[in-house]
């Protein structure tokens, strides 16, 4: 007869110490990556309303000024009269509020503020982070767009393993699959579009771009995940000079 | 509360709905309770769980019963894994086996709640590593979407499931082939196991999944 219960304590505690020694930088990177983006998200959200609200006391702003993180810098920064002159303004539209009505304008820009310094500080701790545990991906692909990949594929050990074809087409499954099953015509690049090589080269050229930064994309995870040297502004050279 | 059907013992039927009884009337998934005569009955969704989704469409044979030993595959939060306690009663066992870190927290603690239930953090592609951990099987059971699915269920079977013990495999086509129909997958899927088994019933899952199969085996 098995002793069932000693071995589900033992079971359990395993487990949990799995569990705990589970943790690592991808799951850091991952939850940054997915902040950094709800941020983005929520602040453009506020600001939209913002804009709306502050057009009551200086429409011309609305237009003028078309970057959101800007437009709320200069609200909290600037009083009426010297944005006036800024924006070469004889007169307005929007009428004069009262200091208890502009109140609250100015908490919710402040808030958003907040929000955008927090979207930075995320920003400069995933650089940081990826500096050390995947220096290559940064180079190539900067940033967002690395953290992105990652998030995707799972891990960077996921990425490692996966052919640079899947990689290209990461973020384009639901055109991949039409593709698969009914024979549309297939994605030429998911994510890896935001990158500004593939993105600005011109519209016949885009595939054979996001082709080209896949591979180089896959050199460069593997090179990182197997600890190799640093190749990242190599590869970024050859890129450049295959895509002229 | 009435039996279910005299074939498959501690399940219930009330309101073409399935229960099973439980020791306490804690509820994990936000699942209802009713309480009967002094005993808990909690209300198994055959649109969460694939097992009651093949008892509803009227599989013949499912092999649990009170005092199992089960080895499941894929337990993820450990919904389907709780009934199966509940079924096999204080006398039985679960081995949940899962690889996800993620999930498995809901599973430690359900299974910190039961007795007869205990977490495996590994993978089932690979059975050896898990081998100290199990005992030998009355019954494996595996609901994990990947490409091999039907090659791990083998290989899990060969190394933990007693002679004549029953297998439970549930397949989910999409994940072995996207651009095959399901009935053809099913088809090979059914050629497969019948090189090494005995295939005592197969149902599909409609309408509760789409392009599901859950498959009975018996090891020779």
């Amino acid at each position: 007869m098995v002793d069932f219960k000693k071995l589900r304590i033992n079971n359990i505690l395993l487990a949990k110490k799995t569990i705990r020694e589970a943790v690592c930088e991808d799951d850091f990177i991952i939850n940054s990556i997915n902040n950094i983006e709800d941020l983005a998200k929520v602040a453009n959200v506020l600001c939209k309303r913002l804009r709306q609200w502050y057009s009551l006391y200086l429409p011309e702003m609305y237009n003028k000024i078309g970057d959101n993180e800007a437009f709320v810098r200069l609200v909290l920064k600037k009083d009426k009269n010297t944005l006036m002159k800024e924006l070469k303004l004889s007169e307005t539209m929007g009428s004069d509020l009262s200091k208890n009505n502009l109140k609250p304008i100015l908490a919710l820009a402040s808030r958003i503020d907040s929000l955008y310094t927090l979207r930075n500080e995320l920003k400069d701790y995933l650089k940081k982070i990826m500096g050390v545990y995947c220096k290559n991906l940064l180079t190539l692909a900067g940033t967002v767009l690395g953290a992105k990949l990652i998030e995707s594929g799972g891990s960077l050990k996921k990425l490692a393993l996966m052919p640079s074809s899947t990689i290209q087409m990461l973020g384009a499954e639901k055109a991949l699959f039409r593709h698969l099953k009914s024979g549309a015509r297939p994605p030429k690049h998911g994510i890896i579009l935001q990158h500004p090589l593939v993105g600005g080269a011109p519209k016949n050229k885009k595939g054979k771009a996001a082709r080209l930064l896949a591979d180089k994309l896959s050199i460069a995870i593997r090179t990182d995940f197997f600890k190799g040297e640093f190749i990242g502004n190599k590869l970024k050279e050859e890129l450049k000079k295959r895509l002229k | 509360m009435k039996i279910f059907n005299k074939k498959f013992p501690n399940i219930f039927l009330n309101k073409r709905k399935f229960y099973t009884k439980s020791s306490d009337k804690t509820s994990f998934f936000d699942e209802r309770i009713i309480v009967e005569k002094k005993s808990f009955f909690r209300e198994w969704d055959s649109k969460r769980s694939k097992l009651a989704a093949a008892l509803s469409n009227g599989i013949s044979q499912i092999g649990i019963k009170e005092g199992s030993v089960v080895l499941y595959l894929g337990a993820s939060h450990g919904y389907t894994p709780s009934f199966v306690s509940d079924i096999i009663g204080d006398s039985g066992f679960v081995f949940c086996v899962e690889i996800s870190p993620v999930v498995a927290r809901d599973l430690v603690v359900i299974c910190e709640k039961r007795k007869n239930m205990t977490p495996i953090l590994a993978s089932a592609n690979h059975p050896e590593t898990y081998k100290q951990l199990v005992v030998e099987a009355d019954i494996v059971y595996q609901d994990i979407a990947q490409k091999n699915q039907v090659e791990i269920f083998l290989k899990n079977c060969n190394a933990y499931l007693k002679k004549e013990g029953f297998g439970l495999l549930t397949i989910k086509s999409r994940s072995i082939d996207i651009t095959k129909k399901p009935k053809m997958i099913f088809k090979e899927v059914m050629k497969v196991l019948e090189e090494k088994m005995t295939v005592v019933d197969y149902r599909t899952l409609e309408p509760h999944e789409k392009d599901h199969a859950l498959f009975v085996v018996k090891k020779k």
